[in-house]
């Protein structure tokens, strides 16, 4: 440890305190800039596949914003990003690594798609038993890993990796041999009723109610981080999970409950793909989503009142990903490739960022000093 | 079939051969994952670093008409592949889970957008006149009793993975590299200030796991099957490190987590003809990666409170 | 005797730190072959850091290093080992797995085509323990061995590595006094088969035992080299911090209540299976301080983590006002007014990245008025909460919301005493409460530590420095493997010297 007399403690409060407004935005900058950096370099591989490298990168660049029916995609796809992005802020905040937000996103659609099937009920209230129910599935499948880590300390990267695939292939099972028509030629379940189906928000779009429900766990999800007993003691569990139990916070249930209430944005993502945007089951309801909410909740840095913009701007890229490859034909893999280039780039740059926080907190912000 | 035509064929030769097959390509990248996380770096790009070799073998092997060359030309891509991971976290300092997570999604999109690149398919190279490596018929084996069958005529790379598993363990055990390994993962202040270079014998140990791994990948490619699928690895990479950690992050552990995955893996492909859903069956692996991680670790507790139990005078009040 | 010309010289030695700390400050330092060299100086006064530098794990940013008059630069410890400069640090740098042998051939691994020559490796670290009376046994793990014999497996992996230059970094800081007798015999061992040895430490007496010469460092400069013989250790004290030094603690005399918490027949049987409490027996006072002494090892910490709630204890009863100690639960027990200073404030003591408001809180967050009963916090009475208690013990920061990892260890230390005793503790353990502080913090602790005392507050302090224990305590109990082995009623007769018999199991009080 560096020897004593830090100049922090002798420092002005205001400078200090300016000092972290800088920082702040700072932090956002470099965010960006990374970003941009990244996309740098997928342009350079466009420029070697495509015949026509500058539309190609237009269509990426300005896509969601040419019609409204592309920037309906652009916000339906953020809301589960968003809601993805949460789980996982949540779970990280913790300092856990589950990633049982894939999981939770299949059963959560399951079991929205179940209840708005076999459940008949009246409109407006048949929409909020199957959103409930998908809640519910994506708590109780979080308790899994959750208990294994607190009462007997099992990986629980391990088990959630495990148990994803477990939850997918039970989706697949239950859509391909009972929710699925007998003697349809593809795998997708009937459209569910009208009562059961999340009200449009934009009409030519299929942005739905989902997004404002994201909206609204983004501000609970900040509320129970900072503004709650629980969410305090969370975040200690994660900045420090053995002074936690030495100060008496009872670690092991919060781990159990961290990511089990992960659990819940986590399966919403999944009922808003099924009763939002499908409105029925298919049988690749996500491609690999649940792993790019954890870009979402890095972009965040972990902070839910962040997250919806993370899950704009990721949402964005992809989507223009999507219509690059449909208007100028160059590979949606293309678009992965770009991606987990931010993703590299992004934990970099988080690093570079963190450590430059560090020691610039501990130079001096007093003149002379 | 009836289940007792099921029971017969679990017990024949044949499906007991099967079983080696198919823990090889899981005992492969799991022996890399092994020494990568000796040294302290785990390895979660094996997946990736498997694709990549996969991918590489299948197609240098089509192209230039040698396995051989494919062969060789995947462990480079393997190695180039780990290098890129190695230098991501330990020069720029990122995040070794998330560059690992990256890499694997990097391999996944760009092997998919090379194969299309190069034959216009999206989804498997079986465009492609790719080659496999030879299988072995070794007549001393054949002549082992009761055992000769399912230990003959498998792939070279099938006695290399086992083979590899005493090879590993004198590695780890008995060479100065595996003392220095054990070192840099156990207590990497102590390593450096023997002088040892951390840094070095943390690159050497993800570029050795990405080699491994690589022959994992090669195996899929050019022995199991004999061409490239969209992810065909199926997540191996992950249950090779799961191995690691069931096999209590020893050769000889890792190597016996590894065939419980492949039984596990054998017998969910010979029920399927029960005319059970394949799902079912499927998920048998994963579930049982998770209950026996929870047993484990539930013995692990056991054993603690039982020792404070069995003490006289005990337990406290 | 010595040689005239220098075996080592730093000269214009410069070192700050990118916290904008001066470490060293244009340091002049020399060392002559064969001698035993004492660099002494407080908690920050630059020592470590200049030997640091002289073993190549620093950079100087100025200033130069000539070996017997040749200048030159050492990048990393490979290049000091090559100039034949060994270190043997105070946090131990030995693998855990790894046996003797392995530990100290470790970078130099004696090999036969290609594997590890295991044979030759037990030969090695035989003949070097009998070259210089340090007798090990090349096959024990490293776990199984104690404090002082992990010191002397340092010791031989510098010699292994044919070090001429020793640079012991407080190497007598876990150790007892007799294990420091032993060190003492080895270190002259040492320099009369033609080693030199420097070594860092702030206790003086050792200096008078041990050293030829001298060197005191003050606020990143030398302050002057003497030879030992030709300076007291008053004018050596005087010389460090710069005025007369008096350890004296202001400490009214002792009105010990009624029995707080006591502790009988406490086993406890750690996860590898030690037997590391073997029935203790103790009783805690109000208003008493009660010491507990010992090798670091026997089980102190052990025992004050089982009070505090962290280990749970094998067999044996504790009570706190007659009732039964929950084990294992730290939030019951601070509800009972325990109340606990840990040993290692880094790791547990503190949350470093949370603000100092948040760690004051840790322990009460959750009841009024923080929290109300559906778990909604009160940021103002937070906010409020801290500064009272920053206040109040004078915590140094411009705000609270300051993560509690800008802080040097003493202010953590306060933020840590603020927390444990705004509580008004019936209990207060207190374990190694100003290691790693500077003379100033530490002064605070004690006064603090007093103050508990005269307000009735049952304290248990375990530490590592026997004086501060002797200035302190009321009462002084004596640990050695695993039981209390003896208890001082009346300090006022006892040696640092008998203590040390006691702590080593030479000596046993019956009863």
């Amino acid at each position: 440890m560096p020897p004593e007399a830090f100049p922090i403690e002798q420092a002005d409060r205001a400078a200090v305190q300016a000092a972290w407004g800088r920082q702040l935005l700072l932090d956002g900058l470099r965010t960006l800039g990374t970003v941009g950096a990244a996309l740098g370099v997928g342009f350079l591989i466009t420029l070697l596949v495509s015949p026509r490298p500058f539309s190609a990168y237009a269509a990426l660049l300005t896509g969601p914003l040419t019609s409204r029916n592309r920037f309906g995609n652009w916000l339906e796809d953020a809301t589960s990003l968003a809601l993805l992005g949460l789980a996982l802020a949540l779970v990280f905040q913790a300092r856990q690594f589950s990633l049982l937000a894939e999981g939770q996103l299949y059963l959560g659609a399951l079991v929205a798609g179940i209840l708005a099937l076999h459940l008949p009920l009246p409109s407006g209230i048949h929409a909020a038993v199957a959103l409930l129910g998908a809640a519910a599935v994506g708590f109780l499948y979080g308790l899994i890993p959750g208990a294994l880590k607190a009462y007997l300390n099992a990986s629980e990267l391990v088990s959630s990796l495990m148990l994803n695939v477990v939850a997918q292939r039970l989706y697949e099972l239950l859509l391909t041999y009972w929710l699925k028509p007998p003697g349809a030629g593809y795998t997708w379940s009937d459209f569910f009723p009208g009562s059961a189906i999340l009200a449009r928000l934009i009409p030519g779009t299929r942005v739905n109610v989902a997004l404002l429900i994201a909206l609204g766990l983004a501000l609970l999800t900040w509320l129970l981080l900072y503004r709650t007993s629980f969410g305090y003691a969370l975040r200690m569990v994660g900045a420090n999970p053995e002074f936690a139990r030495y100060a008496g916070i009872p670690t092991r249930r919060i781990v159990l409950f961290a990511m089990a209430l992960g659990g819940i944005p986590a399966a919403l993502a999944g009922a808003h793909l099924a009763l939002g945007i499908h409105q029925r089951l298919i049988l690749s309801i996500s491609t690999g989503l649940g792993f790019e909410g954890i870009v979402v909740a890095l972009l965040a840095r972990n902070n839910p009142a962040l997250v919806p913009f993370a899950a704009l701007l990721y949402s964005y890229l992809r989507v223009g990903g999507d219509i690059m490859e449909r208007t100028a034909a160059v590979g949606s893999d293309l678009v992965r490739m770009i991606q987990g280039i931010i993703i590299l780039f992004l934990t970099a740059e988080a690093l570079a960022a963190w450590a430059q926080r560090r020691l610039a907190s501990r130079r001096s912000t007093h003149v002379g000093a | 079939m009836s289940e007792l035509d099921v029971l017969q064929a679990i017990l024949s030769a044949a499906f007991l051969a099967g079983i080696l097959r198919v823990t090889t390509p899981i005992l492969l990248p799991a022996l890399g994952g092994l020494i990568s996380e000796l040294a302290g770096v785990i390895n979660i790009a094996l997946e990736g670093t498997m694709l990549v070799a996969a991918f590489t073998g299948v197609v240098v092997s089509a192209y230039t008409g040698s396995p051989w060359l494919g062969l060789l030309a995947a462990m480079l891509a393997s190695l180039l592949f780990a290098f890129l991971l190695a230098f991501f976290h330990l020069n720029l300092k990122t995040d070794l889970i998330l560059t690992g997570l990256a890499l694997n999604l990097l391999a996944s999109s760009g092997t998919i957008f090379l194969l299309f690149t190069l034959t216009g398919d999206k989804g498997s190279s079986s465009r492609l006149a790719s080659l496999t490596l030879p299988a072995l018929d070794v007549p001393a084996l054949a002549s082992v009793p009761v055992l000769g069958p399912i230990l003959n005529g498998h792939n070279l790379i099938v006695y290399l993975a086992f083979g590899l598993v005493p090879l590993v363990w004198i590695l780890i055990y008995r060479t100065p590299y595996g003392m220095h390994l054990r070192a840099a993962g156990a207590h990497p202040e102590a390593a450096a200030s023997a002088g040892l270079n951390v840094r070095r014998i943390r690159y050497s140990a993800l570029l050795l796991s990405g080699l491994l791994a690589g022959l994992g990948g090669v195996y899929m490619g050019m022995g199991y099957l004999q061409l490239f699928q969209r992810d065909m690895t199926a997540g191996r990479g992950f249950i090779a490190l799961a191995a690691v950690f069931m096999g209590r992050r020893h050769p000889v552990g890792t190597m016996l987590a590894a065939l419980l995955f492949g039984v596990a893996e054998a017998l969910a492909n010979q029920l399927g003809n029960l005319r059970i859903p394949p799902q079912w069956v499927q998920m048998i692996p994963y579930l049982a990666t998770v209950l026996a991680l929870a047993i484990y670790a539930g013995v692990q507790q056991r054993r603690t409170t039982q020792r404070a139990t069995r003490f006289p005078g005990g337990p406290a009040t | 005797m010595a040689a005239e010309t220098p075996l080592v010289e730093m000269r214009g030695i410069t070192k700050i730190y990118p916290n904008g700390v001066v470490a060293n400050r244009e340091v002049d330092f020399e060392v002559r072959a064969g001698e035993v060299h004492a660099l002494v100086g407080e908690n920050g006064a630059g020592k470590t850091t200049l030997m640091k530098i002289l073993y190549g794990l620093e950079q100087p940013d100025g200033g130069q290093i000539r070996l017997r008059g040749q200048p030159i630069r050492l990048r990393s410890p490979n290049d000091a080992m090559r100039w034949g400069i060994g270190m043997v640090h105070q946090n131990f740098m030995l693998v855990p797995g790894f046996t003797v042998a392995e530990n100290v051939v470790l970078g130099r691994e004696p090999a036969r085509r290609g594997l590890l020559d295991r044979r030759e490796a037990a030969r090695i670290v035989q003949a070097l323990s009998a070259a210089y009376g340090l007798q090990l046994d090349p096959d024990t793990r490293i776990e199984e061995l104690s404090v002082g014999l992990r010191q002397r497996v340092e010791i031989l992996k510098a010699l292994y590595r044919g070090a001429e230059i020793l640079i012991l970094d407080e190497p007598t800081a876990l150790l007892a006094p007799q294990e420091v007798q032993e060190l003492f015999r080895a270190i002259r061992s040492l320099t009369a088969q033609g080693k030199t040895v420097i070594f860092i430490t702030h206790k003086l007496r050792e200096v008078r035992a041990v050293a030829d010469r001298v060197t005191v460092m003050r606020q990143g400069r030398t302050v002057g080299t003497f030879r030992v013989g030709e300076i007291s250790e008053e004018e050596l004290a005087a010389q460090m911090v710069g005025r007369s030094v008096l350890r004296v603690v202001e400490k009214p005399p002792p009105q010990a209540g009624p029995p707080v918490l006591t502790v009988r027949g406490l086993h406890y049987v750690d996860e590898v299976g030690r037997h590391v409490l073997r029935g203790v027996f103790l009783e805690m006072r109000a208003g008493e301080i009660l010491g507990i002494a010992g090798v670091e090892g026997n089980g102190q910490s052990e025992l004050v983590e089982i009070l505090a709630g962290l280990r749970i204890p094998t067999a044996g009863e504790i009570r706190v006002d007659g009732r039964p100690l929950p084990w294992g639960d730290p939030r019951r027990i601070r509800q009972m007014g325990v109340a606990h200073i840990p040993e290692d404030r880094l790791r547990n003591g503190a949350a470093l990245t949370a603000s100092i408001a948040e760690n004051l809180i840790a322990d009460r967050y959750f009841a009024p008025p923080f929290s109300r009963k559906i778990g909604w916090m009160d940021l103002k009475a937070v906010r409020q909460h801290a500064q009272r208690w920053m206040a109040a013990y004078d915590i140094r920061a411009p705000d609270p919301q300051t993560p509690a990892g800008a802080l040097s260890g003493g202010n953590l230390q306060r933020v840590i005493l603020a927390r444990e005793l705004s509580r008004r503790p019936r209990v207060l353990l207190a374990a190694q409460p100003t290691r790693g502080l500077d003379v100033g913090a530490t002064e605070a602790v004690h006064r603090f530590l007093i103050q508990q005392r005269q307000e009735g507050t049952a304290v248990l302090l375990i530490s590592a420095d026997l004086s501060e224990l002797l200035a302190l305590s009321d009462r002084l109990a004596v640990m050695h493997n695993g039981e209390i082995v003896a208890l001082f009623e009346d300090l006022r007769e006892v040696t640092e010297e008998e203590i040390g018999l006691y702590m080593l199991g030479l000596k046993r009080r019956e009863g």
